[in-house]
């Protein structure tokens, strides 16, 4: 999976989160920031952490990810963060696949 | 989004499994946040994954009206939360005892589930709660009038207006405030009997901050409570999960391995 599938996804699943009126003006990337940019609500986050897990499954830990993480940190994450993580992941899972 | 039905409400419920198995206890730990602006994201990223990986099944739910929960114009008694919570375990199939967290409100939530149904609890982790104790309706009225004014009209509702992430919960709160029985369901809360609290016997561990304003809540669960530690944390206010989240994790996986040593 390259990353700009990844980006792809995790650019659909953010619009369908905050809404495609909000999303119209933005042009989610790799620095797009979750708070800055994209205002995500805490309890949003939750749900897109929900998508990735129904989206990647097991391939993807979403929640490990964010243990490493204090809430600021969490809050300042940039999409593309967020990208690398789970092409890392999937990468991981392909070499052990075989 | 895992989505439960319980007494004909939907409730956004998180379960996160056990990180790490070897020493994982029989009591699943279930979080309980607090009023109004709350949700269960507070817990999600600063206790519940820590207490996970120290072995705990965690529950995570947002209450009636609360985050990604169903609102309804009324069950806002803090019987109703009780009576939520337990149909909630119902549903989940929880039907042991389970270690409850309650932050703020979440904690009087878990105080009043633990004398309805002391069978349930194992054990409880009370973060800056409020106790319903008299006077307490009257302190909550101010408080939720006060919120309902700031963000109606005041500088704080103005401000929030203007974000995206911060002016959605605004419009829920006015909501929640102005066209919900919450308020009137505050106000009418009977007071928490004293037999009832001393009657209980599983072990309470209570955090509060050293300038909290509901500080003296401590000393009334310290006179009534036969197995209760509290733990005043210095030079922060009711606000402790977010300002002293390091310091509160910390007790928390300590009051957890406790609790799972003692179960093992």
């Amino acid at each position: 999976m390259t990353t700009d599938q990844i980006l792809a996804e995790i650019r659909a699943m953010l619009i369908e989160i905050i809404g495609s009126e909000y999303a119209l003006g933005l042009d989610i990337g790799m620095d797009t920031s979750f708070d800055s940019d994209l205002q995500l609500e805490s309890i949003e986050f939750v749900r897109l952490a929900t998508m990735l897990a129904d989206q990647y499954g097991n391939r993807v830990d979403f929640l490990e990810f964010l243990a490493s993480k204090e809430l600021d940190e969490i809050i300042e994450m940039t999409v593309g963060e967020l990208v690398t993580y789970i092409a890392n992941c999937s990468a991981l899972a392909d070499a052990i696949d075989g | 989004m895992a989505e439960i039905i319980a007494r004909g409400v939907r409730f956004h419920v998180q379960r996160l499994a056990s990180r790490h198995r070897t020493s994982q206890p029989e009591h699943p730990v279930v979080f309980i946040h607090g009023l109004l602006m709350d949700n269960l994201s507070s817990f999600y990223y600063t206790l519940a994954n820590p207490v996970a990986h120290a072995g705990a099944t965690v529950i995570l739910y947002d209450m009636r009206g609360h985050g990604l929960s169903e609102r309804l114009s009324t069950g806002y008694r803090v019987n109703d939360s009780v009576a939520d919570l337990a149909a909630l375990l119902d549903v989940l199939g929880v039907d042991g005892p389970v270690h409850l967290v309650g932050n703020s409100y979440g904690g009087t939530v878990a105080l009043g589930f633990a004398v309805a149904c002391p069978e349930r609890v194992a054990s409880m982790m009370l973060i800056e709660a409020h106790v319903p104790i008299p006077g307490w309706t009257e302190q909550m009225a101010a408080t939720i009038t006060n919120i309902g004014s700031d963000l109606t009209g005041g500088e704080l509702g103005r401000w929030m207006a203007q974000h995206r992430k911060h002016a959605r919960s605004a419009t829920l709160v006015r909501d929640m405030i102005a066209h919900t029985s919450l308020m009137a369901d505050i106000v009418a809360t009977e007071p928490l009997a004293e037999e009832a609290l001393r009657a209980l016997t599983c072990p309470v561990r209570a955090v509060y901050g050293e300038h909290s304003d509901v500080l003296h809540h401590a000393d009334v669960l310290d006179g009534l409570l036969s197995r209760y530690t509290l733990t005043v944390l210095p030079d922060v206010d009711h606000w402790i999960l977010p300002k002293a989240t390091q310091a509160l994790r910390a007790i928390t996986l300590e009051w957890f391995t406790a609790q799972a040593s003692v179960n093992a």
